[in-house]
């Protein structure tokens, strides 16, 4: 029992972190529907650069996190501007093989910079453990538990209530009635690909100051799709309940089929959850299907 | 459309020749004699990336079938590739089967897996078939990685192919089998595409509603365009492992996949031409890369912190797909085509 229960609490707390990657994602495809296949780049990116500013140049915390949110921000406008922007009409398959070169070129950059495989973070959480019944969780975690639940609050009211969130709304809906309705399109999208890009700079720091930076996170981004894919590719909330899910079934699975099957099973648990969901519900939990006209 | 000044097509014959004139057969029959007698210029080391090349070239046939002509997007081509190769390994490797069967085989065993990984190809597309293809291509990698059939982590040895008696064993032997095959699914792709499972891939790719209410069989024909994609990976898996003789799973990463596909996108989507040309280009790029420009930069750039160099190869990778996709969507086969067409009519323009 104490087994199972320490499985379903590092899961959940894994979990919130892929939770919290997959908002990001909806963030963007909410807005624009691109899908951003670059995600674990952008991810892994900006943790190296907060390593850049903690660790390289040695600034305290309080100066770094303000460089590392400017810096995303900069990211996605960026990025936005110069690779999306000229590609707004074509073809589906040209918005997503765009983000696929997007991630190369990104990874190309962070190898190019900072050439090591590994580094660590300085610690940001304390690390004292807690103790919940017979099972142990790092504060870390409930750091980022929490954190995660911030963001993801922020950003429901945001879309909710805020003139640009509601924007973003309208402009995933019709396109062309928004524009006719004097909202600038591409403001909108840019300002979509601003805050998703912050939200994947707070997941990044989040992750590596518990886990270090490795290319690991770049396969931490790709399972973030799992969660997005069982969620609803335009549901906060089904981000929200699905990453838990994820976590879950990664840790508790992992836990109880590894002496059964291989080893490391507990990595390939989130992508053979995708083939269930696209054979059972393809468009997730709480995705919104939508219906092709000819 | 292309045709030089003067050349008409009077009968369905002429319509749907490949060849149109005297001068395109000659050119033709040129190009041949010079790429099988390349042995003979080539040193070893040009030749074994000729061989890359052609190998190459005949999985990037197939992804081009699947996506651009089916419209299926697939980012798990390297790991159907690497289904082929170690079918093949283990086929010839560990049963001691011939190598044809093994060839055959690894085709069939790809294609099967690419079955299973098409089948919510049904369902869905764009994004989400994205998605599936990279939980494809980890799967596969991750069950590769952790059976003791396929060596695991450890790796496999491959024996040299062999025909009856002949061994394929030197650099040019192998040339003259993988050139064999690669101009066969050249000359299969390029005509497959001109009939009536062409055709409605194309239809299929354009609008799957508007196509299958045509008449089109949707679950027929994108899981014939995934078999057929697939088998391709698969040959080309076969001959990779027999020309390498050595298979390790970091041949077949995520990152090759998506190469994979920035090939067909360089090169021109849904095109004959356009596979070749992407990949010539990237292998090309490549090399040069390799031996010539990353060790240049590590003499003379020694402020920058050592083993920055390994980032450059993705970098003008990543971006070459950005820069194509942005001003030309249709690729360098497209260019190709203006450029024809822009002597043909020289120096009159109009």
């Amino acid at each position: 029992m104490a087994e199972f229960l320490q499985y379903v609490i590092t899961g959940l707390a894994v979990g919130m972190v892929y939770s919290l990657i997959a908002l990001g994602f909806v963030l963007v495809w909410k807005s624009s529907s691109v899908a951003n296949l670059a995600l674990g780049q952008i991810v892994l990116l900006s943790s190296w650069f907060t390593y850049g500013m903690l660790t390289q140049a040695g600034f305290p915390l309080w100066i770094a996190l303000p460089l590392v949110i400017l810096f995303a921000l900069g990211l996605g406008w960026v990025i936005e501007r110069f690779t999306l922007r000229p590609l707004i009409a074509q073809p589906i398959l040209a918005l997503i093989t765009v983000t696929l070169g997007l991630g190369y070129f990104i990874e190309g950059i962070v190898h190019f910079v900072w050439p090591w495989s590994v580094a660590a973070l300085p610690r940001i959480f304390p690390q004292s453990v807690v103790h919940i019944g017979p099972a142990v969780v790092s504060q870390e975690y409930l750091w980022v538990v929490g954190i995660s639940l911030v963001v993801f609050i922020v950003l429901t009211l945001f879309f909710r209530y805020h003139r640009m969130g509601i924007a973003m709304r309208a402009t995933a809906d019709d396109q062309k009635a928004v524009q006719a309705c004097g909202i600038p399109v591409t403001v909108v999208f840019s300002r979509s690909w601003m805050f998703a890009c912050v939200v994947a700079a707070i997941s990044g720091i989040l992750i590596s100051s518990i886990g270090g930076i490795t290319y690991g996170l770049v396969e931490t981004g790709l399972k973030a799709f799992s969660v997005v894919i069982l969620g609803g590719l335009d549901s906060f909330g089904g981000a929200m309940l699905a990453g838990p899910i994820i976590g879950l079934a990664e840790s508790v699975g992992g836990g109880y089929l590894t002496p059964v099957l291989w080893a490391g099973v507990k990595d390939i648990i989130p992508f053979i959850m995708i083939i269930i969901v696209m054979v059972i519900k393809p468009y997730g939990l709480f995705g919104e299907q939508r219906i092709e006209r000819i | 459309m292309s045709l030089p000044c003067g050349t008409r097509n009077y009968t369905y014959a002429d319509d749907m020749a490949i060849m149109r004139t005297r001068t395109h057969q000659v050119l033709f029959i040129v190009f041949l004699v010079l790429l099988f007698t390349a042995p003979y210029y080539l040193g070893n080391y040009w030749l074994g990336v000729v061989n890359l090349i052609g190998i190459t070239l005949i999985a990037a046939l197939g992804l081009n079938l699947l996506m651009g002509y089916c419209g299926q997007l697939s980012i798990g081509h390297a790991g159907f590739i690497a289904v082929g190769a170690y079918t093949t390994a283990v086929l010839t490797g560990r049963f001691e089967l011939p190598f044809l069967v093994g060839l055959l085989g690894a085709g069939l065993m790809a294609g099967l897996v690419g079955l299973i990984f098409g089948l919510p190809s049904i369902r869905v597309k764009g994004f989400y078939l994205a998605i599936t293809t990279i939980a494809a291509q980890i799967i596969i990698i991750w069950v590769i990685n952790h059976w003791s059939l396929t060596g695991g982590f450890v790796g496999i040895k491959v024996p040299y192919a062999s025909i009856g008696g002949l061994v394929f064993r030197s650099e040019s032997s192998q040339f003259y089998l993988i050139m064999t095959i690669a101009a066969l699914c050249t000359f299969c792709a390029k005509n497959l595409a001109r009939t009536r499972v062409g055709r409605a891939f194309i239809a299929v790719r354009d609008n799957d509603l508007a196509a299958e209410v045509m008449g089109i069989n949707l679950l027929y024909y994108k899981l014939l365009a995934f078999f057929i994609g697939c088998f391709l990976a698969g040959i080309a898996g076969a001959l990779l492992a027999h020309w390498i003789g050595y298979m390790q799973t970091e041949q077949f990463s995520l990152t090759e996949s998506i190469l994979y596909v920035g090939m067909i996108i360089i090169g021109g989507l849904g095109t004959t031409l356009g596979p070749i040309l992407g990949v010539v280009f990237i292998r090309l790029l490549q090399q040069v890369l390799a031996t010539q420009i990353v060790p240049f930069l590590e003499e003379t750039m020694t402020f920058l912190p050592s083993g920055f160099a390994t980032g450059i190869g993705p970098m003008i990778f990543g971006l070459a797909i950005i820069l194509f996709l942005i001003i030309e969507p249709r690729g360098m086969a497209h260019r190709w085509n203006l450029f024809k067409s822009a002597y043909h009519l020289w120096p009159f323009s109009y």
